[in-house]
């Protein structure tokens, strides 16, 4: 599958500009993490793809053929999982699959079924009803349907929201299996879920795309940028952003990224976030 | 094909969910209302009461549920955000189409359940007259539909709205229109149909038929609403106008929208069930219309071919004319607005001819120009589904025919010569009938009907000669039976259906105490009936009433419940009291009634025979109650009227305001304010024997041929008494 975004805009009824002429190709296999601050179009992103919004200009190619005019065809070929999303309370986890492996079509949705509940650990739960369930369960029940069908795309917003850590990463590891032979969209403001399993990123603030590459390739744009010192020993420096304080016996170890580091920091290797957290400073700044 | 697919699914998701089966238990429960709290049919049938009553109370109680429901299970996928879900998997407008067929067949299955729960309780309500497919139609088409219809009219203002609080004040408003404002129009009221009585012993099809043809009317309207909703449902993040442009763009969705509402408009419109009679019912022009010069009627004949299945009457009538007036002439007849004239034709050559668009009392004029000739046969086909007067269109079912009953009235039977008057002979007229042989065939009057040819398709053709303009014809599933009282025989007919009530009831003996009664107080009927009298249960209509040789008893005054009421002890309903003295008072003697102030009438010497009658039957303290005191408190009520204090202003409302009031308060005078003035000159009299005295000798009286009435003054100078002396202030 490929998908390829082109030129598109969004602007809400009310004048809220969503995106801004934002073009980028996505291809199978691959995890794609889709990264970026509160705010910065990532849901809009995710629901134009899914057609649940029509943008404003530009257009979305699936597989060559536009978006508006296959919406019905895409939805049989999709997993979805919106980062707000309900459940059928009276229904049991296996009837709620069952209820939407029918509404997508699925030719064997028992096998579907049993095989979502497995890798989303519910098989416990199967026979419960929804209105029983914790929030995390209710998030796996999310990503169960998502998941139901192996469908060749798989879009999900903020899949890890609600997981403890143990799940969050066995979930991590699940997308990045699907992602051998899929396209899957992993939008997350959480980092680590990407940094571990994505092999190319997308990085958007304020409607703008501000990176697109493989991990490795922004990490290495951070390079030289990230840096350690001693609170103490720090003066106030303008275009220094500091990512992390840590309280040690020795006094607060401080890290910071910066375009240019301050002679009493020592330079660092950058992590995904540290890069992360470059570009957007950067774009702040800018 | 995705629909069908999915429908299923969301049937069996709504029957997961608790609220769904509340609402159909509700749904299920709510005939009780009929029984109880809410009874739009008034007639005293069986079918009535324990029929009709809890199948509009489930009608009314479940179209509102279903109607909650709805609103409810629509909003529920947003408000929970379940929609998200879907809406990625199944676009918005099959999942709205889906909906909205699983919520249908959700309220289309609790018909079903209320059907399973109903039938045995009906049936041990209803008891001997209850029938399947009374209880099948009554259920299918007074309730049934109300339910969908609930879901459609909900599911519309969601989709308008997306909002669940407005969607409910505007169901709310929906509903409540048709519970009050159009309660009473026949075809708006879509939730609560227009019912006034079932019949237990004969059929109801004319009435279910109307129904069903309101409820189809409002199953278009609202299903062209539900299309137009439809294009509204929000997708791609759009508003209401931004959705509505982008589903216009599929044109057939709009087209077919547009065309259920256009059918339904038409539907509305065309209506078949009622004509367009002037509601102002002080018009008399079709009684006013200036007799022809010279031609006069010497006699007509009328073939009529009722279709007992399909409702329809197909005749064709003769008349043959004497004009003498050397010009041609133009002929007027009533017939039934419902009917279509197919050819008029005189002595055989085709005649041209209009049908007026005026319509008054149940009949449109039909005009053709006879020639100039002396001796002009005028033929006249005519067919069609005859219509019901609109004054009384909350009351249909009178035009009732089916292979079971059947009504044809004056210009229904066949058309009515309005402006050519008799010879000598007056109006003679052999009209024959074709009718499944199962049925018998009664002329209201003295005319007897008798078969003249059976033919092979099961149908008979009766005969019988009759002498009038008009004319009532009934023909139903009757058992005769012949009863020798007061000289006369009575021939009492009554629906097969009910000859265990009446067996049980021993009606007969009941008939033969009344005419004993009369004629051993008042003496023996004296107009031409040849010795016979007509008894004729009819089909329910609200009362009764009688002509030389026959009285109308109506079947409701012979339910099991009122046969059965211990309190009025063993003889059948007081009505068929009423309506067999009226075969004295009324008949015997007839009284003017062109002067609507005086309580004067055959009604008041009517109603204190029928007091008498009951009295010497139930017993003083029963007749008193449900006679003398509920006289007293109407004219009470009445002298206390607003009205009758200040006629000034009755006389200053309009026309229409006026008509119900003096009907109202005539009929205080005639029915409770005479009797009472009669009661008191008893009194005065010395008693119910010189009161009886008195009557037999003005019953028997020697009539004066230029006014054979029985007037006031004669009353009181036969008593020997002035008006004052009845003054009951």
């Amino acid at each position: 599958m490929e998908i390829n975004i082109q030129n598109i805009s969004m602007t809400y009824p009310n004048g809220k500009q969503a995106l801004k002429d934002l073009s980028f190709d996505l291809h199978t296999p691959s995890l794609i993490g889709l990264l970026g601050p509160n705010g910065a179009g990532k849901s809009t992103l995710m629901k134009l793809l899914v057609a649940a919004l029509l943008p404003t200009s530009g257009s979305i190619l699936v597989d060559g053929l536009p978006l508006a005019k296959t919406d019905r065809l895409l939805k049989t070929r999709l997993g979805y999982l919106p980062q707000d999303f309900g459940l059928f309370d009276e229904l049991t986890v296996a009837q709620f699959l069952d209820y939407m492996a029918a509404l997508k079509g699925l030719r064997d949705p028992k096998s579907a079924i049993r095989k979502a509940i497995r890798v989303v650990n519910l098989e416990k739960k199967a026979k419960s009803k929804i209105r029983t369930l914790s929030g995390g369960q209710r998030q796996r029940v999310g990503i169960a349907q998502a998941l139901l069908g192996d469908p060749p795309l798989l879009i999900f917003d903020e899949p890890t929201v609600g997981l403890d850590p143990e799940e969050r990463i066995h979930f991590r590891n699940l997308f990045s299996q699907a992602a051998q032979n899929r396209l899957v969209l992993l939008s997350t403001h959480i980092i680590e879920d990407v940094q571990s399993v994505c092999n190319q990123l997308v990085v958007i603030d304020r409607g703008r795309v501000l990176f697109t590459g493989t991990p490795a390739a922004l990490i290495e744009a951070a390079s030289g940028h990230v840096g350690a010192f001693w609170e103490q020993e720090a003066a106030q420096e303008d275009g220094l952003h500091i990512t992390a304080r840590v309280n040690t016996s020795g006094g607060i170890r401080c890290r910071a990224v910066a375009d240019v580091l301050p002679p009493y920091a020592q330079q660092e290797e950058p992590t995904l976030e540290d890069a992360y957290l470059y570009l957007i400073s950067r774009e702040a700044v800018q | 094909m995705k629909t069908i697919r999915l429908f299923p699914l969301e049937l069996r998701r709504l029957l997961q969910s608790r609220l769904t089966w509340l609402i159909a238990l509700l749904a299920v429960l709510s005939p009780l209302a009929g029984l109880t709290l809410y009874k739009p049919a008034t007639a005293g049938t069986m079918l009535s009461n324990y029929l009709a009553n809890p199948a509009i109370a489930g009608g009314v109680a479940g179209g509102i549920l279903f109607g909650l429901l709805t609103v409810f299970e629509l909003n529920r996928a947003a408000r929970s955000r379940v929609d998200v879900l879907v809406d990625a998997a199944v676009s918005p407008m099959s999942m709205a189409l889906v909906r909205l067929l699983a919520l249908m067949a959700a309220s289309l299955l609790t018909l079903g359940l209320t059907m399973l729960v109903w039938t045995p309780v009906s049936w041990a309500l209803i008891g001997s007259v209850f029938g399947g497919v009374d209880y099948l139609l009554a259920y299918l088409l007074l309730m049934g539909p109300a339910l969908p219809l609930g879901v459609l009219a909900a599911a519309s203002a969601y989709q308008f709205t997306r909002r669940a609080d407005l969607s409910l004040v505007l169901f709310a408003a929906f509903a409540a229109l048709s519970l009050t404002v159009w309660a009473d129009d026949w075809q708006l009221c879509w939730l609560n149909p227009c019912v006034w009585a079932l019949s237990d012993d004969f059929s109801n099809f004319r009435l279910f038929r109307s129904v069903a043809y309101m409820r189809l009317s409002w199953l278009a309207a609202l299903a062209g609403v539900w299309g137009l909703s439809y294009l509204c449902i929000r997708q791609y993040g759009k508003g209401l106008f931004g959705s509505l442009a982008r589903n216009l763009r599929r044109a057939y969705r709009p087209v077919i929208a547009l065309l259920l509402l256009a059918c339904s408009v038409a539907a509305y419109a065309a209506q078949p069930m009622v004509d367009q009679s002037n509601l102002d019912q002080t018009a008399m022009s079709f009684y006013e219309l200036p007799y022809l010069e010279g031609v006069t009627c010497s006699q007509r004949t009328a073939q009529v071919y009722p279709d007992t299945n399909a409702g329809t009457v197909t005749g064709r009538a003769t008349y043959r004319f004497q004009n003498v007036s050397g010009q041609a002439q133009t002929v007027a007849l009533g017939i039934n607005p419902g009917y279509t004239i197919s050819s008029v034709q005189a002595n055989g050559a085709d005649l041209p001819f209009s049908v007026g668009d005026y319509q008054e009392y149940n009949e449109a004029m039909l005009q053709a120009t006879i020639p100039a000739e002396e001796e002009v046969e005028l033929t006249v086909e005519y067919s069609g589904f005859p219509q019901e007067d609109r004054n009384t269109s909350t009351m249909q079912g009178r035009k009732e025919i089916s292979p079971e009953y059947l009504c044809l009235e004056n210009a229904a039977l066949s058309p009515r010569l309005m402006n050519v008057l008799p010879d000598e002979g007056m109006y003679p007229a052999t009209i024959e009938i074709t009718l499944p042989s199962s049925m018998t065939a009664i002329p209201f009057g003295t005319s007897e009907a008798k078969v003249v040819s059976e033919h092979q398709d099961g149908t008979a053709t009766w005969r019988y000669e009759d002498n009038g303009t008009g004319g009532i014809l009934y023909a139903g599933d009757y058992i005769r039976q012949d009863i020798e009282a007061g000289g006369l025989t009575i021939q009492f007919y009554y629906g097969r259906k009910h000859q265990s009530v009446m067996e049980a009831a021993r009606a007969v003996d009941a008939v033969k105490a009344v005419v004993d009664y009369c004629t051993k107080h008042y003496g023996a009927l004296s107009f031409g009936t040849g010795g016979a009298l007509k008894l004729i249960q009819s089909r329910v209509s609200g009362g009764g009433y009688a002509t030389a040789g026959a009285s109308l008893l109506d079947e409701a005054d012979f339910t099991a419940a009122n046969l059965s009421d211990s309190g009025k002890g063993a003889i059948p309903g007081e009505v068929m009291i009423h309506e067999l003295v009226h075969q004295w008072w009324g008949l015997g003697n007839m009284f003017d009634t062109s002067d609507d102030t005086s309580p004067w009438s055959a009604e008041g010497l009517t109603v204190y025979t029928t007091y008498r009658i009951v009295k010497a039957l139930y017993g003083e303290d029963y007749a008193r109650e449900h006679y003398v005191d509920q006289w007293q408190q109407s004219v009470d009520d009445y002298y206390l009227n607003f009205y009758v204090r200040h006629p000034e202003y009755l006389a200053s409302l309009p026309e229409d305001k006026q008509l119900p009031i003096t009907n109202s308060l005539t009929y205080v005078r005639q029915y409770c304010e005479m009797p009472l003035k009669i009661l008191k000159a008893e009194a005065l009299v010395g008693g119910e024997e010189a009161m009886d005295a008195i009557l037999s000798r003005l019953f028997n009286r020697e009539l004066d041929p230029a006014y054979p009435y029985l007037t006031y003054g004669e009353f009181l100078d036969a008593c020997g008494l002035t008006e004052e002396d009845l003054n009951l202030g």
